[in-house]
């Protein structure tokens, strides 16, 4: 269905996305993972026909929409990462706005208006200014509008950023369900891995411009596959155990946060013995050590030595 | 499609209460604070400002007429000859310009002998000398009668402390003087005594129209003043909106619902016009109401309003589109927080700067709110529409280059991100 081939684009010298290969079939649901800053959005707006690229081309059913985006424009829906709505206005006339923009009119505007405000689950707050929304049903609002003139390919740009759980589980059902019953096609941008892992078909991973993985779930956790994760937790962790552990020949990675250590290590290493002892010369007490399965997450510290999210 | 984006506008400003009381309540409570506080200063019932004028005969006329009709007696009949005591120039300044009733409010004159000249000079309570040099009046006589070369002219010395006063003496000399160079009439025409004395009374009822207009109070000219500055708050309204709809996205949501830019860029322009001319009308119609400022030509008003309108449009999409250009704010910023004012006090809308100096009343006049300013006072001082059209076409071209501008620097598709 859709087909990026070497697509680049570059602000002064600057890469944020470079040489980007990727296919989209239809009825899929692709998730685009990386942190901030990574070239997702950037990427987004080259595919919806927004922005132009420096290089490369971007091919719906094996014809270029970068000359003519005109009917690629009419069966894409696009949910930008920001809120891109008239926060003056209330639900229903953002909704009748946009429906006119797409050229929808009368009680067909009037049916598509009302579904919208049912699937978003906002119907009965459909006369209330869009300020005096929560973040989740701003989210929501803002999916609704790229769902008017019912596109075949639905973009979204981290759709979920900064809304409670609730909303959040809300958004990615009604992904779902889109999917499901209505065959939508789905490009789902996110920097959280488990959205990505809940919803979609194949991932692809991308890194300061770079796409760094791709493929199913499971493929891409078999890079993995000559490496294994060693969770290691305690209170007391300090600078000198993780400096040991990074220093030791047998540690190929190690990322910290406050509460916890996580080792990447060859699959036939032990590390038992070694991390009590270094544990010891430290001075703290671990709480816990076991092997983890692996996530995207390790993928990506695999590959980047990076934190998905800082 | 442009109707939606123009009511979509209209909604986003009617929602925000503050920027409409900004846009609407501002000017007037404006009118009623400087129009009632300056009310002496430009009351036309009784003017504070009174000028003291001087002027200084260096040889008195009829010694100049007696000299002249005996030189003259072969050139001219005798008929025209005897008129002339009833047609002399500087008695009819003294008496029919400056001594007639309109002028006598204002201005003062007196005969100061030419011993006197020097002390009146130094004499800072008077705003200006008139001095005729000798022989002025047998010159003007030679020159209107028989054609001469040689056209005399008066002499005036103004003290520049005085510039509203002077501005006003300056302006009724003018005129007076560009009369009298008009009377070429008698070397084409047989010269005819009832001609004579017709035209020359045209000299002095032409001069006298500048006062003759009807006056204008505090109130009508602060009415101009404010509406003229604060309609362009509604072009950079328009123009932050339209910015606002850019960084959040909703510009590129249009787009990609296959709505060409052009759409919204003329949709920005429209209610651009249209909000600035409904602008206009609320607070003219408000000061009609309230204030009694009355408009005795409607349709020149239409006229000038619409003309005004399509300038308020052409600022309000020039800074739509210097903003996606630039992608940033500052320049809407700028014309709201700084220009405005500027362009406001150099248009006169806190006081006539203009009458301070031909200059400065040529620069407010190239400034949209200064060239609609001047048109609706022409206007309300009772002028025809006739009178204000270079105002009026100044304003349409205004708006056209700032349109065109606006197109050319709008970006094209691509630099949308
Ligand atoms: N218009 C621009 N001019 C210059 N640099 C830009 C521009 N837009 C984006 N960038 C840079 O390109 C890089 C990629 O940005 P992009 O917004 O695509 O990242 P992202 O993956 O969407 O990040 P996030 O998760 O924070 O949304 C960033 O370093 C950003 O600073
Ligand atoms: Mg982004």
């Amino acid at each position: 269905m859709l087909e990026l081939d070497g697509l680049s684009k570059k602000f002064k010298q600057f890469y944020a996305v470079k040489s980007l290969n990727m296919f989209v079939e239809r009825g899929e649901i692709i998730g685009l993972l990386g942190p901030n800053g990574a070239g997702k959005s950037t990427a987004i707006s080259m595919i919806s026909s927004l922005a132009e690229p420096t290089a490369g081309d971007v091919r719906y059913n094996n014809k270029s929409i970068l000359k003519k985006p005109g009917e690629f424009r009419k069966i894409v829906g696009m949910v930008p990462q920001e809120i891109a709505l008239y926060t003056d206005l209330t639900a229903e006339e953002n909704l009748q706005f946009f429906g006119r923009m797409y050229r929808l009119k009368g009680s067909i505007l009037k049916k598509r208006i009302q579904e919208i405000l049912d699937l978003v689950g906002l119907a009965d707050r459909k006369k209330d200014v869009v300020q005096t929304f929560s973040g989740g049903m701003k989210r929501r609002l803002n999916i609704g509008v790229a769902l008017l003139h019912d596109p075949e390919l639905l973009i979204m740009d981290e759709p979920t950023v900064g809304i409670d759980p609730q909303s959040r589980n809300y958004i990615l059902e009604t992904v779902k369900r889109l999917n499901k019953e209505r065959a939508m096609t789905v490009i789902y941008t996110s920097h959280y891995m488990e959205e990505v892992e809940f919803l979609c078909d194949r991932i692809y991973i991308m890194d300061q411009g770079n796409l760094i993985a791709s493929g199913t779930n499971e493929e891409i956790k078999r890079i993995l596959s000559s490496e294994k994760t060693i969770s290691i937790k305690s209170d007391q962790l300090n600078e000198q155990f993780i400096a040991m552990l990074q220093e030791h020949p047998l540690v190929n990675r190690v990322m910290s946060t406050d509460k916890e250590i996580t080792l990447m290590v060859a699959k036939e290493v032990s590390m038992f013995g070694d991390l009590t002892k270094l544990a010891e010369t430290a001075g703290i007490e671990l709480t816990s050590v076991h092997n983890k399965t692996p996530t995207l997450e390790d993928v990506f510290l695999h590959l980047t030595g990076r934190a998905l999210r800082d | 499609m442009i109707g939606q984006i123009i009511k979509k506008q209209a909604l986003v400003l009617i929602r925000n209460p503050v920027q409409l009381l900004l846009l609407v309540g501002l000017p007037i409570i404006l009118i009623l604070i400087l129009g009632v506080a300056l009310s002496s200063f430009m009351n036309g019932e009784s003017p504070t400002i009174q000028v003291k004028l001087g002027i200084v005969e260096q040889e008195q006329e009829d010694a100049q007429l007696e000299r002249f009709s005996e030189d003259k007696k072969g050139e001219l009949p005798p008929a025209v000859l005897n008129q002339l005591d009833d047609i002399l120039p500087i008695q009819r300044l003294k008496e029919d310009v400056f001594g007639s009733d309109e002028a006598a409010k204002y201005i003062t004159l007196e005969e100061i002998s030419p011993l006197d000249k020097e002390k009146v000079l130094d004499d800072n309570t008077y705003t200006a000398l008139i001095e005729v040099p000798d022989n002025f009046t047998y010159e003007i006589l030679e020159y209107s009668l028989l054609g001469e070369e040689n056209q005399p002219s008066l002499q005036l010395f103004t003290n520049t402390e005085h510039q509203l006063g002077v501005s006003i003496v300056d302006g009724i000399l003018k005129q007076f003087q560009e009369q009298l160079t008009l009377q070429t009439f008698l070397q084409e025409e047989a010269i005819n005594p009832e001609n004579l004395e017709e035209n020359l009374q045209n000299v002095t009822a032409d001069v006298l129209t500048l006062d003759q207009q009807v006056p204008i109070s505090s109130k009508d000219y602060y009415t101009v003043g404010m509406a003229v500055m604060n309609v362009l708050f509604i072009a950079s309204a328009i123009g932050s909106i339209a910015f606002l709809e850019k960084n959040i996205f909703v510009f590129d949501r249009i787009i990609l619902a296959n709505v060409s830019r052009w759409v919204y860029f003329v949709g920005i322009l429209l209610s651009g016009m249209l909000f600035a001319f409904l602008h206009l009308v609320i607070i003219f119609g408000f000061s009609w109401i309230v204030f009694g400022v009355t408009w005795p030509n409607l349709l020149g008003f239409t006229f000038v309003t619409t003309a005004y309108a399509v300038a308020v449009g052409g600022i309000a999409v020039l800074l739509t589109a210097l903003s996606y250009r630039l992608h940033s704010e500052v320049i809407t910023n700028f014309f709201s927080n700084i220009l405005v004012s500027l362009m406001a006090l150099l248009g006169g809308s806190f006081f006539p700067l203009g009458d301070s100096s031909a200059f400065i009343a040529t620069l407010g006049n190239l400034t949209p709110n200064g060239a609609g300013m001047s048109a609706y006072i022409t206007l309300l001082r009772g002028n025809e529409l006739s009178d204000v059209t270079d105002h009026v076409a100044f304003l349409l071209l205004f708006g056209f280059v700032s349109i065109v501008i606006a197109a050319w620097s709008f970006p094209k598709r691509g630099a949308a991100l």
